[in-house]
């Protein structure tokens, strides 16, 4: 167990009646750089949010595991935690800067730290002169590296990016990428969550396959693609899940009355003279 | 502790920012609430005088139907020509079963043509002179509408000439025949209800329920963009995901909306008060006279009954996944304060039942109300203080058990 950072415990995470989740255990060591790879719907963000405490788990659960060796439920420990979602969750009224201090002030950072640590990681993505701007008129690459410093200001161990480089250019998606290596030499554990196999297999030393709820793989690139006698990790990963997927679209259950509506109101109408 | 209150802070902080940099939330909230008052006493006014003025410019048809031409007293000539009522001369029908018979004339006037029609038949009594008399209007048209007031005013100000005339053959004053019975000395003096009073009494009829329904419906905007407009832009997730407590973000989100409903509804009184004192009619409303205990009533049920509708709506629109949703959710429930808002300016005061100071939004009402009179009723109040904030714990109570939702980090973006 030394050097684990986050263990997933045989966590099943379900949705009314759909298993979003079933039974998946994973040890994330300090220093990891984990891709998180799978299908749309194939349990990835699901799994993130349990990761960050957002989710209760309906089966097992995940716990932070710090130096000493004491277990503590993750959502105690969400200090430790920097989390980039998809939606990148900026203020569009605020600057980036104000954004960042937002964040940085709910894990009780000091400003002027705050500011130092946004300023080199700002350089580092090449957004210094923008930390003053309202994100309102950002592209999609600038907020998602205002996030991603968002996420980094107050210096996390565990930095969990769901698809980061996504919309990004070539140069900026290259960037990020840099920053990711560049945080697992520092000795964090970076949980990347990805539909791009490429882009994985550049960054991550450490590649978890989910498919339909499930862990299908979990290993280097080198070992999936030994395991199922291919040549590139697509190949891999098609073979490792290339059974019917289904996708969970919302993990919200319907109430009995909402389902009743929704069949009263939704039709399944052909149109006439069709096949 | 102290961590918690910081990061209550911080979230309340960023919000009221948040809001500040929006205009339009600063015009709708905070301009718009100080300037409709005044604004509208000084436009109405204005709006309506030019109306009228535009209806006097007009030379209407007036048709004048008397047994004989010769008979038409001279005294309305002047008037009727100087009141730009253009008339002409007919002859009445003998037909007419009265002078208010309308078979004949009616569908003319309906045509507007004549505009209004009058009717004179001089009758024969002890009065100096006398006429039966009757005007043809149709009330749905204005022109024949304000015909008929021209006409009407002009025969009151004839009458009243005959009146005098009769009264000064038979050597009598009006004063004497028609107001023999009379109020000596000024009839105000004879309420002995302070001015204070009297301003608290009509402050009170209409203050509680304007106060109830401002602040239900200054907090809906704010409430919305701060819960489904967060989720619905996608910036839930994140601030979820920071070390803050779900009732702690709670708190910060409740801290600005009520800041920022509050000092809507303040701006809405200063407005309304200001157009009151300065707009309106001299003596028509003076300051209540107001002890501190009531004073300090006023405010504390305003504080409790803000609490109790900001978190409610918090709750109820934390629940909803877009903006629209919480939209359809929150404007009918408004009305859920409204109407008792409004019943509770009907409910009598006197020997009031004590349940009605335990029913929601009719307790804190009912409490205004006393306070701006005055009323300093100890089981009163302490029905009004011990049910409002129960209500209010259960309301931010239910608000932060929606806001341990799992399905809130959920987002349509």
């Amino acid at each position: 167990m030394s050097g684990t950072l986050l263990s997933v415990r045989d966590v099943s995470k379900n949705f009314g009646d759909v298993e979003a989740l079933k039974s998946v255990t994973l040890e994330l060591k300090r220093g990891d750089v984990v891709g998180l790879v799978g299908g749309n719907g194939a349990g990835k963000t699901t799994l993130l949010r349990l990761l960050c405490g957002l989710y209760k788990a309906s089966q097992g659960g995940v716990v932070f595991i710090d130096k000493t060796g004491e277990e503590r439920p993750v959502h105690e420990v969400r200090s430790n935690l920097g989390v980039v979602p998809e939606s990148t969750g900026l203020y569009a009224r605020l600057t980036a800067w104000e954004n960042i201090r937002y964040h940085s002030r709910l894990n009780n950072i000091p400003d002027r730290q705050a500011w130092n640590r946004t300023l080199r990681l700002a350089r580092a993505l090449e957004i210094e002169d923008d930390l003053q701007r309202a994100t309102r008129g950002f592209s999609r690459g600038m907020r998602q590296k205002t996030a991603l410093i968002r996420a980094l200001a107050h210096d996390p161990e565990v930095v969990l990016l769901d698809e980061p480089t996504g919309g990004l250019d070539v140069t900026s998606a290259r960037r990020v990428r840099d920053l990711v290596r560049k945080l697992g030499e520092e000795g964090r554990t970076v949980i990347y969550s990805t539909h791009k196999l490429n882009e994985a297999e550049q960054v991550c030393d450490r590649i978890v396959i989910i498919h339909n709820g499930t862990l299908r793989a979990d290993g280097s690139p080198k070992d999936l693609m030994d395991e199922t006698e291919t040549l590139t990790l697509e190949d891999a990963f098609v073979s490792l899940t290339q059974d019917d997927s289904r996708e969970v679209d919302s993990p919200e259950p319907a109430s009995k009355f909402q389902q009743f509506w929704s069949k009263l109101t939704t039709r399944n109408k052909t149109p006439k003279g069709g096949d | 502790m102290r961590d918690s209150v910081s990061r209550i802070w911080t979230v309340a902080s960023k919000e009221l920012l948040d809001f500040v940099r929006d205009w339009r939330t600063l015009v709708a909230l905070v301009l718009v609430p100080l300037l409709i008052f005044p604004l509208f006493f000084i436009a109405l006014p204005l709006f309506l005088q030019g109306e009228m003025a535009e209806l006097d410019q007009y030379e209407l048809q007036l048709e004048i139907q008397i047994s004989n031409d010769e008979l038409l007293p001279n005294y309305l000539i002047e008037p009727f020509n100087s009141s730009q009522l253009n008339y002409t001369l007919v002859s009445l029908d003998d037909n007419l079963e009265n002078l208010s018979d309308n078979r004949i004339d009616g569908e003319r006037i309906r045509n507007g043509d004549p505009h209004v029609i009058l009717r004179l038949d001089e009758t024969n009594t002890n009065s100096t002179e006398s006429w039966n008399y009757s005007v043809l209007y149709d009330a749905t048209s204005e022109l024949s509408s304000e015909g008929y007031h021209r006409v009407m005013s002009i025969i009151q100000i004839w009458e009243s000439e005959i009146i005098n005339q009769t009264l000064t053959e038979a050597n009598l004053t009006r004063s004497e025949a028609l107001d023999p019975i009379h109020w000596d000395g000024d009839s105000d003096d004879g309420n002995v209800a302070t001015s204070g009073q009297s301003a608290g009494l009509a402050l009170s009829m209409f203050i509680p329920m304007i106060v109830a329904i401002w602040t239900a419906s200054s907090a809906i905007q704010p409430s919305i963009d701060l819960t489904a407009g967060e989720r619905e832009r996608g910036t839930m997730e994140a601030l979820l995901s920071t070390p803050a407590k779900r009732v702690e973000l709670l708190y910060g989100k409740w801290v600005a909306v009520g800041v920022v409903a509050g000092t809507s509804v303040l701006f809405q009184l200063v407005g309304l008060l200001f157009a009151v004192a300065f707009l309106m009619p001299p003596d028509t409303f003076g300051i209540p006279a107001l002890s501190i205990w009531s004073i300090a009533s006023l405010l504390l049920s305003v504080l409790l009954f803000a609490i109790f509708v900001v978190a409610i709506e918090l709750a109820l629109s934390v629940r909803a996944h877009s903006v629209k949703e919480a939209g359809t959710v929150l404007g009918p429930f408004v009305l859920a304060f409204i109407i008792p808002a409004m019943f509770a300016q009907f409910v009598n005061l006197e020997g009031i039942e004590w349940w009605w100071f335990v029913a929601p939004i009719f307790n804190v009402c009912l409490a205004m109300r006393e306070a701006l009179l005055d009323i300093n009723d100890i089981s009163h109040v302490a029905l009004w203080l011990g049910s409002s904030l129960i209500y209010a714990i259960l309301a931010v109570t239910w608000a932060a058990k929606q806001f341990h939702r799992e399905d809130l980090v959920e987002s349509l973006s």
